[in-house]
């Protein structure tokens, strides 16, 4: 968390291989990533990362079921193998029923679902999401956060650049940031325990 | 593999759906250069095939003999010929006269050749239309028939004579009009004119007792003998090589397929340019797909991949389209008249003009596409989710200037400031468009009608050549006004921002719209001002014989009228745009 302009953004893109640092090095999965290729940096991302951002950047042109399996597909799966971990993941994400609607034709928290299901389609070891509710009214945020919730519980891993407090309260380490530095590094739990849910708003 | 396959297949198809018009525009680009050069290699065939094919079927002579001497003293020159070593078949000597003939009120120069039914061993003309000579009929050379207006039925008067036209017949001995050669008995300085044949018991009347020449057809064992020499003079007799004959007849076209062949390089500029233009409209969105596509684990050489199959797609698609336009369209600017057998048309286009036509239409694409896409596809992911556009370099020069401008030429400076590449787009965009435009205006200066004597009438060598540059400057003109329109609009939309900014700080809407007008006309003006003399330069590489020059006048409107189009084609979609309220344009801008 932190004011805007501190670097949350910038150090999501460094963690994700979505940009190259000027100094120091990036270290994701004991892997030094900041002097990969910018192949090697793809496969990366493919097998390794999961990406959600604010605007989603889900492709226009493609269905909602196309969308998530697309990096499925960049991974070399079979298209029917590819197609039917999307449907899980849509149902997960309880869009099932909105797999052949165009980005155009969903509403803002559904758009965002997609994208999370996308993030997830390779079973990525973590889901970089960069204010996955900043585009969102309160009823969508509530979804967001309800299954990112399902997600911690479920044991994925998830890093979360946001300016909401909600999200923070169903994290298990909050790292504050100012001035492109650490300023606080609070780990609340290692267990579930005295982590709140998002009903509460608060914990 | 066959998923990621599925993956390039999709997003393309889908992509070319979503973006219908920009795909047509491209089709559009694209083929126009493709078509115009199938056009310009099938006139290249048109050079050579007719003669031959013509040749062929009429039992082309190998050398046509005519002494400079008339009457028997002509005929005794001949008369070894028949029997000379080497030569293996021969037909006549036919009569000929070089009279006047009168058609439709012209009277015009005339080679006139005296001809039986009887079939003959060398130079049988085909008849394309009506009947062979007979006493009483005449029989007329197509193109020359074609320039005088006569039709088979049509009745003409040879040397005052009454002729009734039977029919119109072909031949490989002599070259169609206008160079049929006509001459003073006796001289050998040649005029134009056209070819005709009447009965051969006719010509001594249709003479009216001036001394006949006459004419010999030869075949030799040895190919090398026709072929080693295009016109020569010995013994007082003239020697004219099929091979001088074909080049006659080819002089027909060559112009002409100068011009379509560097017109076909123009229009490939500006398909070039086009095909950028549209590519750079949607720059910021492919960007944008490009960095969403790294971000889920694609490298460069599948973004590379799924940009560049949409493209080759189209480029393909596109190369049928102009070989097919290019096939249908070749037979109309060499058949009419072109006195010749066959048309380049009814035969499909040769494997050569397949692949060189493919090529250029996917080397369009490919190079119109290519350096934005590995551009984009070498940029950091975030850089390429956003937008970024140029930023100008500060100067306290620059400062200086700026602060003294008015504000619609300070507004156009800023805008080429921030996308410099559009706006070398539209000076490639006008430099193309005026350079043909000129090229025409020099074709239109020149005379195009050949003296026959009395009489002069079109030269269809000029008319053939001025088809051919207005069919180039017709399509030049619809792809640099699809480009305009794309341009302009694409200009208009990615300045909404910095004109909404200038409007919040007090610039009017006029202004504004003046701003966008002057930052087209800029680059406009670069490339109004370079394509007159190089416009005037490509016409002087091409043509032959005296040139005229158009009045400055001609080329001053036409300027103007470039710059006009280009101004009010601007205008229009910023006044539109200036509508909006500024906090509207401002806040889509920011989202």
């Amino acid at each position: 968390m932190g004011p805007s302009g501190c670097g949350k953004s910038t150090l999501l893109h460094l963690l994700g291989g979505l940009q190259r640092p000027t100094h120091g090095e990036v270290w994701l999965a004991e892997h030094r990533i900041d002097t990969m290729s910018e192949r090697a940096l793809a496969r990366l991302r493919r097998h390794h990362v999961g990406f959600v951002f604010q605007s989603f950047h889900l492709m226009d042109e493609l269905t909602a079921v196309e969308n998530v399996e697309l990096a499925a597909l960049l991974a070399g799966q079979s298209p029917r193998r590819a197609r039917q971990r999307a449907m899980t993941l849509l149902d997960r994400v309880g869009l099932a029923d909105r797999a052949k609607h165009l980005p155009s034709a969903l509403s803002g928290g559904q758009r965002q679902r997609v994208a999370i299901a996308r993030a997830l389609s390779n079973e990525p070891l973590v889901v970089l999401a960069d204010e996955p509710t900043g585009n969102l009214d309160s009823a969508a945020t509530l979804e967001v956060l309800r299954l990112f919730e399902e997600l911690r519980t479920g044991g994925q891993t998830l890093v979360v650049v946001t300016h909401d407090a909600r999200i923070a309260a169903v994290a298990d380490r909050i790292i504050s940031m100012r001035d492109g530095a650490f300023v606080d590094d609070s780990r609340l739990a290692g267990t579930t325990v005295g982590t709140g849910t998002v009903y509460g708003g608060w914990r | 593999m066959t998923g990621r396959l599925l993956l390039v297949c999709r997003l393309m198809v889908r992509d070319l759906r979503r973006r219908r018009t920009e795909t047509v525009l491209l089709l559009l680009a694209i083929s126009a250069a493709a078509g115009t050069l199938t056009l310009g290699l099938a006139l290249d065939n048109a050079l050579a095939r007719p003669y031959e094919r013509t040749r062929a079927a009429t039992a082309g002579p190998d050398v046509v003999a005519t002494p400079v001497t008339t009457g028997p003293d002509a005929l005794a020159a001949l008369a070894p010929l028949p029997t000379a070593p080497g030569v293996t078949a021969h037909s006549g000597p036919y009569p000929m006269a070089y009279l006047m003939m009168t058609a439709h009120g012209r009277t015009v120069q005339t080679v006139v050749q005296g001809r039986d039914a009887s079939p003959a061993a060398l130079d049988r003309p085909v008849v394309t239309d009506g009947t062979w000579v007979r006493p009483g009929g005449v029989v007329i050379e197509p193109t020359f028939a074609n320039a005088l207006g006569v039709h088979t039925g049509d009745t003409v008067e040879v040397n005052g004579h009454p002729l009734r036209v039977v029919g119109t017949a072909v031949t490989a001995a002599r070259a169609v009009y206008p160079r049929a050669d006509w001459r003073f008995p006796g001289s050998i300085l040649v005029q134009s004119s056209g070819l005709v044949w009447v009965d051969s018991s006719q010509i001594g009347t249709l003479a009216d007792g001036q001394r006949l020449s006459y004419t010999l057809n030869l075949r030799f064992v040895d190919p090398h003998a026709s072929t080693s020499f295009h016109n020569m003079l010995r013994d007082g007799i003239e020697y004219h090589s099929w091979t001088a004959i074909a080049d006659s007849n080819g002089r027909l076209v060559r112009q002409a397929h100068r011009a379509l062949l560097i017109g076909s390089w123009l229009l490939t500029a500006l398909a070039v340019a086009s095909v950028a233009n549209i590519v750079a409209g949607r720059v910021v969105d492919q960007r944008r797909r490009v960095g969403l596509l790294k971000a889920v684990g694609a490298g460069p050489a599948m973004i590379a991949g799924v940009h560049l199959a949409e493209y080759l797609v189209l480029g393909l698609v596109a190369a049928v389209i102009g070989l097919t336009a290019g096939w249908l369209t070749a037979p109309a600017l060499t058949n009419p008249g072109a006195g010749l057998l066959g048309a380049t048309g009814v035969h499909p286009p040769a494997l050569r003009t397949v692949i060189t036509v493919t090529a250029l239409a996917l080397a369009i694409a490919a190079a119109a596409t290519l350096a934005p896409v590995l551009r984009a596809a070498a940029t950091d992911t975030v850089h390429a989710l956003v937008d970024a556009a140029t930023s100008p370099r500060r100067r306290r020069w620059r400062v200086w200037l700026s602060r003294r401008m008015p504000a619609a030429l300070l507004i156009g400076v800023r805008i080429n400031a921030r996308r410099p590449r559009r706006a070398r787009l539209v000076m490639v965009n006008t430099l193309v468009t005026m350079t043909a435009l000129a090229a025409l205006l020099m074709g239109l200066a020149q005379d195009r009608q050949v003296d026959l004597g009395e009489t002069e009438l079109a030269n269809p060598k000029e008319t053939r050549t001025l088809q051919a540059m207005l069919l180039v400057v017709v399509v030049l003109c619809v792809l640099a006004l699809v480009n305009a329109i794309v341009s302009t609009w694409t200009a208009v939309l990615d300045a909404r921002h910095p004109l909404a900014v200038a409007r919040t700080l007090g610039a009017t809407p006029v202004q504004a719209s003046a701003g966008m007008a002057v930052a087209q006309l800029l680059p406009a003006t670069l490339g109004v001002a370079l394509g007159v003399p190089l416009g005037i330069g490509l016409y002087l590489t091409v043509s032959m014989g005296e040139i005229r020059y158009p009045p400055a006048s001609w080329m001053l409107a036409v300027a103007l009228a470039v710059l006009l189009a280009v101004a009010v084609l601007t205008a229009l979609p910023a006044l539109a745009a200036t509508r909006r309220p500024v906090a509207d344009v401002l806040r889509s801008a920011r989202a």
